[in-house]
């Protein structure tokens, strides 16, 4: 068992290395600061949802996920996962909705009910759709979007904590009876 | 100090051990500068080699001669603020996300485009937040005429120098080009919105 002054070599080292030396301390946070930044921007983010759009999975404002960047550009994205990717209609803004359709799939164009006619979705595009079907700006309106857009895929609902849980692909192949 | 690292190996009386941590220690402080160039490749600039004809001649001149690629400063601060119709943009190709592509601005949003070859329909009004791009070589391009109007958020940057061949290298000056693609130029109020 080493002596517990072990345990405080670093900070001694610390406060020898950056103590009366502001700029090698100013360096240091800022080289900190990029290290946290490239793991927002490539590996996982926490991001507060609002807005009525994917209303039974997600409330309209309090709630948080973990967005996880492995799945940007669109990456190993299946139907049906919920993904979040840089509005088509809006500057700067991020957007949650759900997968629809990939590249090849046929989908239905317009909210079923109004009409029936098909789309295919071209090459390097997806089809996304909110959950609350008549509260939600979506595919049906701005047509197939391109997967650069994508920034990553719900992973997990964080807050309330209470309500935690992983978010996982609701699809499920149907058994044969 | 380096120096005492590069020539520790013809110094007999130096131990191994000691070099040896020396090195550790400076690759390690390398290191630490790996998330500051990540961050400064994707949000300030970074240079990128052009492939393809697409904007042939004015990017890749020599296409037709010999395989060298034309290298280009890309600045990535702001991109999509203040964009003008004959700028250079990079953006994730719609069709292959994977893939980078390069192309000019012919119009901007409520601008009326007249259309080519593969698409359906003769006129176009550009969507609010998106823009209509063109490659340079009408020929063989695939620009919005094959994919639509183009979303502004996916473009990531603006084509500012040519730092490669020496012959045309140096700024772009996007404001002289005259495109032959008719444009009817229109307000950003006009534009076809989907609220």
């Amino acid at each position: 068992m080493p002596p517990l002054s072990r345990f405080l070599l670093p900070f001694s080292y610390a406060k020898e290395r950056y103590a009366g030396h502001p700029l090698r301390l100013s360096i240091a946070a800022l080289k900190t600061i990029f290290v946290f930044h490239v793991f927002w921007q490539y590996g996982y983010a926490i991001a507060p949802l609002e807005g009525p759009s994917m209303l039974p999975t997600f409330e309209v404002k309090g709630d948080s996920v973990i967005i996880s960047r492995y799945y940007r550009r669109g990456r190993n994205v299946k139907v049906g996962d919920v993904v979040q990717f840089d509005s088509v209609v809006e500057p700067g803004e991020g957007v949650i909705k759900r997968v629809l359709g990939l590249q090849g799939d046929y989908v239905m164009r317009d909210t079923p009910g109004s009409t029936d006619s098909m789309i295919q979705v071209p090459d390097g595009h997806c089809w996304v759709i909110g959950d609350n079907l008549p509260w939600s700006r979506d595919s049906r309106h701005f047509g197939p979007m391109p997967m650069g857009l994508i920034k990553g895929k719900v992973i997990a609902k964080v807050l309330p904590w209470s309500e935690r849980k992983w978010i996982e692909n609701g699809l499920q192949p149907i058994e044969k009876q | 100090m380096a120096s005492t690292r590069i020539f520790s190996m013809f110094n007999r009386n130096m131990s191994v051990r000691e070099s040896f941590h020396e090195s550790k220690y400076y690759l390690f402080s390398l290191m630490t500068w790996i998330p500051a160039v990540i961050f400064f490749n994707g949000n300030v600039g970074e240079v990128t080699w052009i492939n393809g004809p697409s904007m042939y001649p004015y990017l890749n001149t020599s296409y037709n001669e010999d395989l060298k690629k034309d290298v280009c400063w890309i600045s990535k601060w702001n991109p999509t603020r203040n964009l003008e119709r004959g700028m250079l943009v990079s953006f994730q190709s719609p069709t292959n996300p994977e893939k980078l592509a390069v192309k000019r601005v012919i119009a901007l949003e409520g601008d009326t485009v007249y259309t080519r070859a593969p698409c359906p329909i003769p006129t176009v009004q550009v969507p609010v937040n998106h823009v209509w791009v063109e490659g340079d070589n009408r020929d063989r391009s695939q620009d919005s005429n094959s994919y639509g109007p183009l979303p502004k958020n996916l473009i990531q940057g603006k084509l500012t120098y040519v730092l490669w061949p020496w012959k045309s290298s140096g700024p772009i000056n996007w404001a002289q080009f005259k495109g032959k693609t008719r444009v009817l130029r229109g307000r950003r109020q006009d534009a076809p919105n989907w609220d």
